[in-house]
């Protein structure tokens, strides 16, 4: 099967227009195919390109995107990725997010349409990150690296040309969120004095994976003062105890907590495992019920935990999470004191896919995945 | 909601003003074009619950009248 053949065989798979790159943008504009910035015509030759590294069926859905359900073929998502200004390289990973994200646990469709400021981000550990040079360090979720940037992109193009997460009409978000352009780091897994993600979530470390998380942007923790890990604990859970926060009104989510290498090292040359630091957390993020209104402890509290109030008193409170374990734990960034709290869409479970080869096995080199 | 109907039981959807084009786009991708779809004024959210017991009220006639004739 050929790529023409391919196209032509589906109905409206393809438009012809003048080879010009301002007026190919400005239909791409017109007809809500971008997210406002400009894209890379996804002519014929790039789309080929693009599934260079796509050893599988180009036009065999991998997964259907909320709320138009429309199907994720390869095809179509190399096309999103060459607008995003994706390396052919780098496709395979856009393509495992959306598999990812198209879990039914994940909840896409509340994702993609609520009211509420959420994005999926995408944590990508293992070796094909670090071949990709996707960033980890200094900047990990800002701009300046192609690949953070544009994996990033190609998700969120699918997101809105294939699934329909239009802005005002598919994603209803009140007032969307910068992370809705890009929201893809690495874990920074040399500078973690404990297991990665994927290696906790239950891969081998050799294994590359992408988690997703339906979540807000990071929330700074600013600590240059403590100098123990507990001290170190004790402002990230102050921090984290956000009333307005799904993970507290909602709960059910895996909220991450990030945390700078610096910090990491500190709370880990004290003693604490991972583990420990989710116990921490969970304890001390407890926020009283004295930080909501009448209204919402009646209307919402009373409904989530039923008498807690009258048996507790003064000293009830609202936890972050569900369970310690719920508390996801990543290492991320570069020098400087500071970690970073990110609250979920509450209603989500995070989801993690290992990249594979067509027949089955781990992928250890994106080399691996090269169409023959 | 598409569901339900699937299942026999007559239901229909509420929504208010911005999000009714949302609702009708997801509606046909789910095969089911003639919802019956009562769209209201927004917001419903954040209003008191006499206030939504009045909202209620005043539309109730009209929402039997709608699954009336979404079933002929």
């Amino acid at each position: 099967m050929t790529l023409r053949s391919t196209l032509l065989d589906a109905p409206d798979a393809c438009i012809e227009a003048a080879d010009n790159f301002e007026a190919l943008n400005a239909l791409y504009l017109e007809r809500g195919w971008s997210d406002g910035l400009p894209i890379v015509p996804p002519s014929e030759e790039r789309v080929e390109r693009m599934l260079a590294y796509w050893d599988r069926a180009w036009d065999v859905p991998i997964a259907r995107i909320p709320p138009r359900w429309g199907e994720a073929t390869p095809l179509r998502l190399a096309a999103n990725a060459v607008m995003a200004g994706c390396r052919p390289e780098s496709f395979p990973l856009v393509a495992l997010a959306i598999e990812a994200m198209c879990d039914e646990s994940f909840n896409l469709y509340g994702i993609q349409t609520t009211t509420h400021q959420c994005a999926p981000l995408a944590i990508v550990n293992g070796p094909i990150g670090r071949e990709l040079a996707i960033n980890c360090g200094h900047n990990a979720f800002g701009p300046g690296w192609q690949s953070n940037a544009t994996i990033g992109r190609a998700i969120r193009l699918a997101l809105v040309n294939i699934g329909g997460g239009i802005p005002g009409a598919g994603d209803m978000s009140t007032f969307g969120s910068p992370a809705k352009y890009s929201y893809c780091v690495a874990e920074n897994e040399a500078a973690s004095p404990w297991e990665p993600l994927h290696v906790e979530r239950g891969f081998p470390a050799e294994t590359t994976t992408v988690t997703v998380i339906g979540a807000e942007g990071p929330h700074n923790v600013n600590d240059h003062e403590s100098v123990t890990g507990k001290g170190i604990l004790r402002m990230i859970a102050s921090t984290m105890m956000i009333p307005g926060a799904n993970d507290a009104t909602l709960g059910g989510g895996e909220p991450v907590i990030v945390l700078g290498p610096e910090h990491a090292a500190t709370i880990a040359a004290d003693g604490y495992t991972k583990a420990d630091v989710k116990q921490y957390l969970y304890e001390h993020a407890q926020i009283p019920y004295g930080h909501f209104s009448d209204e919402y402890i009646e209307r919402r509290l009373e409904q989530r935990f039923p008498g807690r109030l009258e048996a507790s008193g003064p000293k009830a409170a609202v936890p972050m999470a569900n369970r310690p374990e719920d508390l996801m734990i990543v290492v991320v960034g570069g020098a400087g004191k500071h970690s970073a709290f990110i609250p979920t869409f509450g209603t989500t479970r995070a989801v993690t896919r290992p990249l594979r080869r067509a027949d089955g096995e781990i992928a250890r080199s994106v080399s691996e995945l090269r169409r023959a | 909601m598409v569901e339900l109907d699937k299942r026999g039981v007559f239901a229909a959807l509420v929504c208010s003003t911005p999000f009714e084009q949302l609702a009708r786009m997801l509606a046909a991708r789910l095969g089911m074009p003639d919802l019956p779809l009562m769209v209201i004024q927004h917001p419903l959210g954040g209003l008191a619950p006499e206030k939504v017991g009045e909202r209620a009220d005043a539309l109730a006639a009209s929402c039997i009248e709608l699954l009336k004739r979404h079933r002929r």
